[in-house]
């Protein structure tokens, strides 16, 4: 069976590593808030980028967090200039460092985007994309 | 007019058939009193009931008809539009020792879970597009678990179409969540009416339309109810498909063809049948799940398949055909918006003969209309008599009212009339203890009677359902109509 044609990529995450860092100059504070975390396994893995190639992998993230999923709800907190970011959140319930799928790419942990986009698919940067300035600046992502 | 039998007589002026009918005449219910079988459910549980009791409840007869179907229509003010969205209620009719007892259970699916909490509607539901939805992690957060119910081994299962088997515990009807077969088979769609061989071994499939592609999953579950095969069917072009028959030799899949309205809305508000396109039926040996053979056929819109064999050069199998496209996409959507339609009346008893010499596929159409929900005797190798709901002389809500047996061979039918106020749902067929020749058992049939507001179970024998029920039992409440159920014999 031709899985690429029955499902046109219609999952795949891809969802980003905790890989190096892009260098960054230090500013304002970005608080993000993940709520609907649904179990307390494993870790909830954060990344933040700046561009469409961030997002798709194909550059370093920006900035990373990983912290054990307590709670139903997590605040993180980073340090980032003024500029464009996205972020994307995994829930890695059984810590093997990725999202799980089914063998039709759909997850199995959960996941989620900055603006929440209501998309069945991975949301594009320009969906996940919001801009911070100098001042502190909040977001809240639900987890799904 | 032939001679009525007192029974007969007792539900023509009573429109029930409890004893002291005789409230009958005068006492008219409201016009809508029948809308109870699209009511919310409205709490958590109820029961285990004692049920009263009617004629001579059979010693040899035990166990439990379970019944699932949609249960929790209303939220905030909010009404769903379509049948197949509310969230699923489980049923539990036990018989044995003398009594029957009742208990309704709301299954507690993630969505229910969520939604109870919040008191709104905030997941997408199938065929209604509910405002301001949440993003979903996969298909299993909106699974509702509401069609149909099934016993594999000891471990009993709530069954939607499009999600994960959601394992129920046999005695207290209490939810155990979902089920994986496999790891990377997690939420893989399992569907509502898997077919049981002798053996306990259960045949089942699961669409892939609903997540935009084509062909089907094959499912086996060994009688020890593991997995014990699980095959990709890839299909030529997208199918959308409820239920499927089995002979001895081959499992037989009809895919109607239909698109998506590039729309917002729910899947059954976008979905579109394609009559001019013929339906696509693979017809798949059990034993070379991957060597399919297809056919075609002229367009029909089915739901549910009866019984299917083998003879000379055909396969032969029983559908039940719906006349109007549109009310098959959302049954009964009349009742759903509080109002009457004649929503019954669209189908027919039909028969699709695959011809394996030629390639060529045809249907017979039976002289047999305003048929639904379809059962027989599994352990018929020839064709088997069919049990159906029907409606019967003068019904006053737009369901049915009475059960048929039919003998497609012959196109001939006996039936059994409740009553004009008497909703009557899928019967189900139990073989009779000891027996061994095909046809010889009882039919549970459930039933709602909204004029005096409580909810039934009719015991008839399948050989003799002119002769109506040979006992009953009542609860003194009303639960929403169902779907389908399943006989767990003690």
């Amino acid at each position: 069976m031709k899985m690429q044609r029955v499902f046109p990529a219609f999952f795949a995450l891809g969802l980003t590593g905790l890989g190096g860092l892009a260098p960054l100059v230090q500013a304002g504070e970005l608080t993000v808030s993940i709520t609907n975390i649904r179990t307390d396994k494993g870790n909830l893995m954060v990344s933040v980028v700046n561009n469409d190639a961030g997002w798709n992998n194909q550059e370093k993230p920006v900035a990373v967090a990983k912290v054990a999923a307590t709670g139903k709800d997590s605040v993180l907190h980073f340090d980032l200039p003024a500029g464009s970011y996205a972020v994307q959140v995994m829930h890695d319930e059984n810590d093997n460092g990725k999202l799980d799928t089914n063998f039709m790419g759909i997850p199995a942990e959960g996941y989620g985007f900055s603006n929440n986009p209501r998309v069945m698919r991975k949301a594009h940067f320009s969906e996940a994309k919001f801009d911070i300035s100098d001042a502190a600046s909040s977001i809240v992502i639900e987890l799904r | 007019m032939s001679s009525l039998t007192r029974r007969e007589l007792m539900a023509l002026l009573g429109g029930t058939l409890a004893s002291g009918a005789s409230r009958g005449l005068l006492a008219q219910p409201p016009q809508d009193a029948w809308l109870l079988g699209w009511k919310t459910f409205g709490r958590e549980s109820v029961g285990p009931t004692v049920a009263t009791l009617e004629g001579r409840w059979p010693g040899s007869l035990s166990g439990t008809l379970y019944r699932n179907g949609p249960g929790w229509f209303d939220r905030a003010g909010v009404r769903y539009q379509h049948w197949f969205d509310g969230d699923g209620l489980m049923q539990g009719w036990r018989i044995g020792d003398g009594t029957v007892t009742h208990s309704a259970r709301m299954i507690c699916t993630y969505k229910f879970l969520q939604e109870q909490r919040s008191g709104k509607f905030e997941l997408p539901a199938a065929g209604t597009l509910v405002e301001n939805a949440r993003s979903i992690r996969n298909n299993d957060d909106v699974n509702t678990a509401n069609t149909a119910v099934v016993r594999l081994g000891k471990r009993v299962f709530a069954l939607w179409e499009g999600g994960s088997a959601i394992e129920i515990d046999p005695d207290s009807l209490q939810t155990l969540g979902p089920v994986t077969w496999r790891d990377d088979l997690l939420a893989a769609p399992f569907s509502a009416h898997p077919l049981l061989e002798r053996d306990g071994t259960a045949w089942n499939f699961g669409s892939l339309a609903f997540f935009r592609g084509t062909g089907l999953i094959i499912w086996r579950i060994g009688p020890d109810g593991r997995l014990a095969q699980f095959q990709l069917l890839d299909s030529p072009e997208p199918g959308y498909m409820h239920a499927f028959a089995m002979t001895a030799r081959h499992l037989v899949f009809m895919l109607m063809p239909f698109s998506l309205r590039t729309v917002d809305g729910a899947f059954f508000e976008r979905m579109k049948f394609e009559p001019h396109k013929p339906c696509r039926v693979a017809l798949v040996p059990k034993d070379a799940l991957d060597a399919p053979r297809w056919f075609e056929c002229d367009f029909a819109t089915a739901y549910h398949f009866g019984d299917a064999f083998e003879r000379g050069d055909e396969v032969i199998m029983r559908v039940i055909r719906h006349r109007d496209v549109e009310e098959a996409r959302s049954p009964m959507s009349s009742a759903m918006r509080g109002q009457r339609g004649d929503d019954t009346a669209g189908s027919d008893l039909a028969s699709l003969h695959l011809n394996l010499k030629t390639g060529a596929a045809h249907w017979r159409m039976h002289p047999i209309e305003g048929v639904e929900f379809p059962t027989y005797d599994e352990r018929s190798t020839g064709p088997a008599r069919l049990f159906a709901p029907c409606t019967v002389g003068r019904a006053e809500a737009p369901y049915f009212n009475g059960v048929a047996s039919i003998d497609a061979e012959r196109d001939r039918v006996r039936r059994w009339r409740y009553g004009a106020r008497i909703l009557a749902e899928e019967h189900r067929f139990v073989p009779k203890p000891g027996s061994s020749r095909a046809g010889e058992g009882w039919l549970l049939g459930t039933l709602l009677d909204y004029e005096h507001e409580r909810t039934g179970l009719a015991l008839l024998d399948a050989e003799r359902v002119e002769d109506g029920p040979i006992a009953t039992a009542w609860v003194p409440y009303t639960t929403p109509l169902g779907f389908h159920g399943w006989f767990a014999a003690a």
